[in-house]
């Protein structure tokens, strides 16, 4: 029975030994020639920003940064440049480490907005990014990295339940907009900002589309027209009615019937009626505010297209 | 003994394993947990305690029932070819339903296919004897005579729209630096929307029953200095109804348009004109040109005909509601639009940036000009359709330069001068009209940025805008004093104004663990009323206060908070006068304020109480009120009330628990109590009694609940995986 028992002991020593040793010498082989850990090249700085140091840095390759197979991806220094003084200095002295040559935290103030976005733009410069030069963000010093996390493979901006946190960070007024009870779905993740608006490019107030109501068509086709019976503001500029954002009022429009209508139409007759709600049904033919207010009556007011030989056809009522 | 060697031997052998390979085992596990794609499937069910009219419009959880929640977010990766496959749920046991698949391999090909489903659910409780809601046919309910009861049974009439989204996408890499792009929607909407009869305020329901498609095809171009976007754009609006044919119920005589009796301005059957089928095709070039690392040059050129050709479905009526014989069958309009803009980005030194930019924006409607009513004995035409078109060419200027302490100051001056089309005919402008708008605006702002604490910005703006002459209205009453009513009010979108703008911004992040940010800002537009158009909008202001502070704890415990008051104020001037008066000076002159206020409050707090158990809970609080102040030049009669000021409150508080079951297995519950109330009375008359429609005929009954409170209960179980 010792004997097995030595046998054994010697069998596992053997095992151990065995199996420690490639490893203790690929160590040693690694030391001198360390090895990429996600991104091709990578470690020129994973050999020191590895699983243990900077855990999130490596979450890059859940990205698609981190498809190594599309050779088009990055390396670390494609997008961080070489850092020759970083990679040399650091962890070595009492003095702080040198920062990379182009960093995306506040801690690197050295890299301007430009530089910052020129390493993305190097690749991504094309597609929708095409105007981000002369884009509002662009002009007012924001970066890619203010709103994308390009370290991590559920970047917020980019899925829609998350993406209004984002861009609240910035746009108060909007968010303040999005509480009120009439709203465009996107608190409850129906729609997301990007549904209309194309923060990368320069149209007017960086929409998808050329204008207010080409991108409101998009999803509001039948207001396109054109019709008979065109109500001149809505053919402009959805937006001259309604705030797309939201409002107090139902329909997302600016202001409540009668008023609304009475900052074009000021004329005789019921159209210049003093606001206010009928006393009962009876009284029901001043329904001017009450209900949808005026368009109780002129029912089709984005356009109508009646033929019905009535000398008040154009009035959107049929 | 031999238990002794049995274990030493497993023991041993164990040892010398975990030794040589369980760490590199472990290493291994935590870096793929680190680099590799991360999925997860979530299984559960939760329950609202009462119906939710307001808060559940879109959300897919309206009614007081249970509901599965489904999500998954599976996202897997060949490492080999670079190849995705994603497969995505969101809400899937809701009416709020997503899901998506996804193949792409990154750098060659890949394509896509989604369905969504947006519900949106009118709020309002509607009681009515209408018949044939969702139809192109209704039947009002009549009244009650000595001699006949046209009355229809009353019921609840549920109104909503559903949009059906499928979204599929291919792209392809050509050669190198080119890419193809498809995408191809196809969106059915279907459902009921809240709708009029048209000549009186009487209940109808517009049918939803369409499809709008979108095609989008581009081929680009991404080289080092060039980058190209050009392709085609088609969209398609398809309505399966044409065409509503309403009235009152008279003795159930059968819904008839086509041989309608009484006028023409009230038959006995009303053909409501619903949205025809149109479309638009547009080609498109974007360029760009970076002619050095900091001066790029960009062109964007745009052409769309959009078109509405359908034969118009009220033509062939008859009786009263025949058309005027010289009419057309067809509109065969079209909207030509053009687009062409060039800008120039430039930093020429460190400090100095330049942003121009040229723009050309032509929607010309080409629609021909037909008379569609008139007089079929004397064949005068008295209204024709109403093209309109716009000419707009602005430019933007814009340069900032860096000061010493990362300091940025920033001018710039924007140009708009627009061409406008008016109504060809004088009898049909029922507003004042003008033919330009120019506007000019100048910006300033001083701001610091990328600062590792202290970050902000102030920033100014100074509009005015400007038109050429009137093009006025008719005036169809002949007035003793020789004046006008219709020309008397400037609309309130090209009427002539300064607008000042302020906004200051700043973030601070002394520390770490604390960042704190804070936004004022304020608006006022002044509209400058000529002498001769008194009425419109006065002035307006906009303004808003937010802040908002995070603070960590600890790396486990972390809280957010924010809060913001905003206000829309607009200040009108209305007249009113008498039906056919004869005199230009209105009997009343109405001077209304007109106040929106919103506050809001919001805090989060994120924790992590054992190394299983994280919870969170999230309090927002938003009130918004309205109010309508109006002074009057002449005494209210007793019928006319004030109206009431509105508010509305929504208070919500969600928390969640998620506790680790394993390593890959999570538990979570979520409780929400929401409360919302309001005192809208946008469906009352003035005694509080709901709404209703008509005066002796309808009667169909409208209200909202002004009180909803509800409570809900959730849990479900999160498989993760890689």
């Amino acid at each position: 029975m010792k004997l097995l028992g030595k046998a054994l002991r010697t069998c596992a020593f053997a095992v151990l030994a065995g199996s420690l040793f490639p490893a203790l010498t690929a160590t040693a082989a690694e030391k001198e020639a360390p090895k990429d850990i996600v991104l091709t090249g990578d470690a020129k700085c994973t050999s020191c920003h590895d699983e243990n140091d900077s855990p999130e840095a490596l979450r890059i390759g859940k990205t698609k940064h981190g498809t190594v197979a599309d050779k088009r991806t990055p390396g670390c220094t494609n997008c961080h440049g070489e850092s020759e003084k970083h990679v040399k200095e650091a962890g070595r002295g009492s003095g702080p480490t040198p920062l990379v040559d182009v960093g995306f935290t506040k801690k690197n103030t050295a890299t301007s907005a430009e530089a910052q976005n020129a390493a993305c733009l190097s690749c991504h410069q094309g597609s929708t990014r095409i105007f981000w030069q002369n884009s509002t963000h662009a002009r007012r010093d924001v970066t890619c990295a203010s709103c994308h996390t390009v370290h991590d493979g559920h970047d917020k901006v980019r899925e829609a339940k998350s993406q209004p946190e984002v861009c609240s960070n910035c746009h108060k007024e909007q968010r303040a907009q999005f509480a009120r009870p009439s709203h465009h779905p996107v608190p409850e993740g129906q729609m997301s900002c990007s549904s209309c608006h194309n923060v990368h490019g320069d149209n007017p107030s960086q929409l998808q589309k050329a204008s207010v109501n080409d991108t409101c068509y998009s999803c509001h086709m039948e207001k396109r027209g054109p019709f008979v019976h065109n109500h001149q503001p809505v053919a402009e500029d959805c937006a001259i009615c309604h705030n797309p954002h939201g409002t107090n009022v139902a329909n997302l429009l600016k202001a409540r019937a009668p008023y609304l209508c009475q900052e074009c139409h000021s004329h005789d007759s019921h159209p210049s009626s003093l606001a206010g709600l009928p006393t009962d049904r009876a009284a029901n033919s001043n329904a001017y505010t009450v209900g949808r207010g005026c368009v109780n009556c002129h029912t089709n007011i984005h356009g109508s297209n009646s033929t019905v030989n009535s000398a008040t056809a154009g009035r959107f009522r049929r | 003994m031999k238990n002794f060697n049995t274990t030493f031997r497993l023991t041993a052998i164990a040892a010398a394993m975990l030794a040589a390979y369980g760490s590199a085992f472990a290493e291994d596990d935590d870096l793929e947990a680190l680099t590799k794609p991360d999925s997860s499937i979530s299984v559960g069910a939760g329950y609202w305690t009462n119906d939710r009219q307001q808060q559940g419009i879109f959300d897919g959880m309206r009614d007081d029932h249970g509901y599965a929640l489904i999500d998954a977010d599976v996202v897997k990766r060949d490492d080999a070819t670079g190849t995705w496959f994603k497969f995505e749920t969101d809400n899937l046991g809701l009416e709020s339903r997503k899901i998506s698949a996804e193949v792409q391999q990154q750098g060659n090909m890949g394509g896509f296919i989604s369905y969504s489903r947006i519900p949106r659910v009118n709020p309002l409780k509607i009681s009515s004897g209408i018949q044939g809601v969702g139809s192109e046919n209704l039947r009002i309910s009549g009244a009650r005579t000595s001699t006949t009861d046209s009355r229809l049974p009353f019921h609840d009439v549920d109104l909503a729209t559903y949009r059906d989204l499928v979204h599929v996408g291919f792209n392809k890499n050509l050669l190198k630096d080119f890419d193809l792009k498809l995408s191809f929607k196809n969106e059915e909407k279907n459902g009921s929307r809240h709708w009029g009869l048209g000549s009186a305020a009487l209940f109808t329901a517009e049918p939803i029953d369409s499809t709008t498609q979108q095609l989008d095809v581009t081929l680009e171009y991404t080289g080092e200095k060039l980058q190209l976007a050009g392709g085609y754009a088609g969209s398609w609006y398809r309505n399966k109804n044409d065409m509503v044919c309403a009235g009152v119920n008279v003795n159930n005589n059968p819904v008839n348009c086509l041989t309608a009796t009484g006028s023409a301005s009230s038959p006995s059957w009303t053909p409501l004109s619903l949205p025809l089928d149109n479309q638009a095709h547009q080609f498109f070039v974007n360029a760009g040109y970076s002619f050095t690392p900091s001066t790029r040059a960009t062109l964007k050129l745009s052409r769309s005909v959009a078109t509405q050709d359908e034969t118009i479905p009220s033509i062939r009526l008859g009786g009263v509601n025949a058309p005027f014989s010289g009419a057309p069958s067809k509109l065969d309009g079209e909207i030509v639009s053009t687009l062409a803009e060039l800008g120039l980005s430039s930093r020429p030194t460190s400090k100095l940036s330049l942003n121009a930019n040229l723009r050309y924006y032509d929607v010309d409607d080409n629609t021909p000009l037909f008379g569609f009513v008139g007089n079929n004995t004397t064949r005068a035409v008295t209204v024709h359709n109403t093209p309109h078109s716009y000419e707009t060419k602005s430019g933007k200027f814009e340069a900032s330069y860096l000061l010493p302490e990362r300091f940025k100051l920033i001018g710039g001056i924007d140009i708009k001068d627009q061409d406008r089309s008016a109504p060809k005919f004088v009898d049909e402008r029922y507003v004042p009209f003008v033919e330009s708008v120019d506007e000019t605006t100048y910006r300033l702002q001083l701001r610091r940025s990328m600062s590792e604490t202290l970050n902000g910005s102030v920033a100014i703006l100074h509009s005015v805008r400007d038109g050429s002459s009137w093009v006025a209205p008719h005036e169809p009453n002949t007035l003793r004093d020789g004046g006008s009513i219709y020309d008397r009010i400037n609309p309130l979108h090209i009427a002539d104004r300064t607008r000042n703008k302020w906004r200051l911004s700043l973030d601070w992040a002394p520390v770490e663990a604390f960042s704190l940010n804070f936004n004022i800002e304020d608006a006022r537009d002044d509209y400058q009323r000529e002498d001769g158009r008194p009425f419109g909008l006065k002035d307006g202001r906009a303004s808003l206060v937010s802040v908002d502070a995070r603070y960590a704890f600890s790396d486990n415990w972390q809280i957010t908070g924010w809060a913001s008051h905003d206000v829309t104020r607009a200040k009108q001037l209305s007249g009113r006068w008498a039906r056919n008066t004869t005199s230009s000076v209105p009997n009343m002159l109405k001077d209304a304020d007109l106040n929106d206020t919103g506050d809001s409050v919001g805090f989060g707090l994120r924790g992590t109480l054992t190394a299983k158990l994280k919870i969170g809970a999230d309090v927002q609080w938003t009130r918004t009120q309205s109010s309508y102040d109006e002074d009057t030049s002449a005494a209210r009669t007793a019928s006319e009330i004030p109206l009431a000021d509105i508010e509305s409150r929504l208070t919500r508080l969600s928390m969640f628990a998620k506790y680790a079951l394993r390593k890959n297995a999570d538990l979570q519950f979520d409780v929400i109590h929401e409360r919302w109330k309001t005192d809208d009375w946008s469906w009352s008359f003035a005694n509080g009694s709901d709404f209703t429609y008509g005066t002796t005929t309808d009667g169909t009954v409208v209200s909202n609940k002004p009180k909803q409170t509800a409570n809900f209960i959730g849990a479900r179980y999160i498989y993760k995986f890689q």
